[in-house]
């Protein structure tokens, strides 16, 4: 998948307005990052990249791409 | 003094868990199990845990409900007719709603409910039920009953089968067969587990240290299945009780 659509899908489902994502965009700053924020990204690895990500992994995480590394770099392009 | 004797159970989800805990006990207090479930290995693990007695297993995927009949027809040409049913296969998810669709929903509700009511249709034949009747015990969860963010597909479900539940109990009287939900609270089992592990560590401690009581076990469980399957729990039916450590009074 291209960085940029992985980016929009972000922005989509975590109905980010006013945030200009990008990959050093930091997650974890964000007013929106919730429970449930997390939740959507579960089911975006799931549903996009067939990867189970668990919300011990994102705790883990902060920036998007950092989230790209652990759903596995090679799957993007 | 409950007492399973001469009553021929059948359990599904017996391979983990608390259908796993359910089929142990009802065979300690001399049931015979018919055990139901997916994996195979596990299931025969099951098996080699039961008291001594005529039991049988199927390594079925209950959703392929053409098959059920056939099974249930099979376990009672050999043990005779059914007085008991053990609903306890089910899966869980945590899904936001944004992201859920019928697939989903399909999915979540052919385990966890349609499979449970179309068993029930079969045991209440004539032909495989028992002549005293039988008691049927669809194992919800207190998730039945409220409301977790992430969890309109599983609460949805529980919550179905309480309401399939109520409507069998007066449907099937007249047959002399109970039905009954239970609603278990956080209970110490791998599907516990692997759910713990899709939420954040704070819903996680939140959701552990709610219970009064704390967490519970699966023998906590079927204490309450093997009482709703004897003869003791005759006047109970269309009822929902939980069983949580107190989890759904805060």
């Amino acid at each position: 998948m291209k960085t940029s659509e992985f980016i929009e899908i972000l922005v989509e489902d975590l109905e980010l307005e006013n945030v200009d994502l990008a990959v050093d965009t930091e997650l974890t700053e964000l007013d929106d990052y919730d429970s449930l924020a997390i939740m959507s990204i579960i089911a975006i690895a799931d549903e996009h990249f067939d990867t189970t990500l668990t919300a011990v992994q994102l705790a883990n995480i902060n920036t998007v791409q950092s989230l790209m590394d652990l759903i596995g770099s090679d799957k993007f392009e | 003094m409950i007492f399973l004797k001469h009553k021929n159970i059948l359990v599904t989800g017996a391979s983990s868990g608390i259908g796993k805990e359910c089929a142990i006990q009802a065979s300690e207090l001399g049931a015979n199990v018919i055990c139901i479930g997916r994996n195979e290995n596990k299931l025969n693990e099951t098996i080699n845990s039961l008291s001594e007695g005529k039991h049988l297993k199927y390594s079925s995927d209950i959703t392929n409900y053409d098959g059920l009949e056939d099974i249930i027809s099979d376990a009672v040409s050999k043990v005779g007719k059914i007085s008991g049913f053990i609903h306890s296969a089910g899966i869980e998810n945590t899904i936001p709603l944004n992201k859920m669709n019928k697939e989903k929903y399909d999915s979540t509700f052919s385990v966890n409910v349609f499979s449970a009511f179309e068993i029930s249709k079969i045991l209440s034949k004539k032909k495989y039920l028992c002549p005293d009747g039988a008691s049927f015990i669809f194992i919800s969860s207190v998730m039945g009953m409220l409301g977790q963010a992430g969890k309109v597909g599983y609460c949805g479900s529980k919550s179905a089968l309480i309401g399939g539940a109520r409507a069998m109990a007066v449907e099937l009287a007249k047959k002399k067969i109970r039905v009954n939900c239970i609603m278990p609270g956080v209970v110490e089992t791998e599907m516990t587990k692997h759910m713990f592990e899709s939420l954040p560590k704070e819903s996680v401690k939140g959701i552990k240290n709610r219970a009064p009581l704390g967490t519970g076990e699966p023998r906590d469980v079927s204490n309450l299945t093997s009482f709703l399957l004897s003869d003791n729990s005759k006047w109970i039916t269309g009822t929902e009780m939980f069983i949580d450590g107190g989890y759904h009074t805060l």
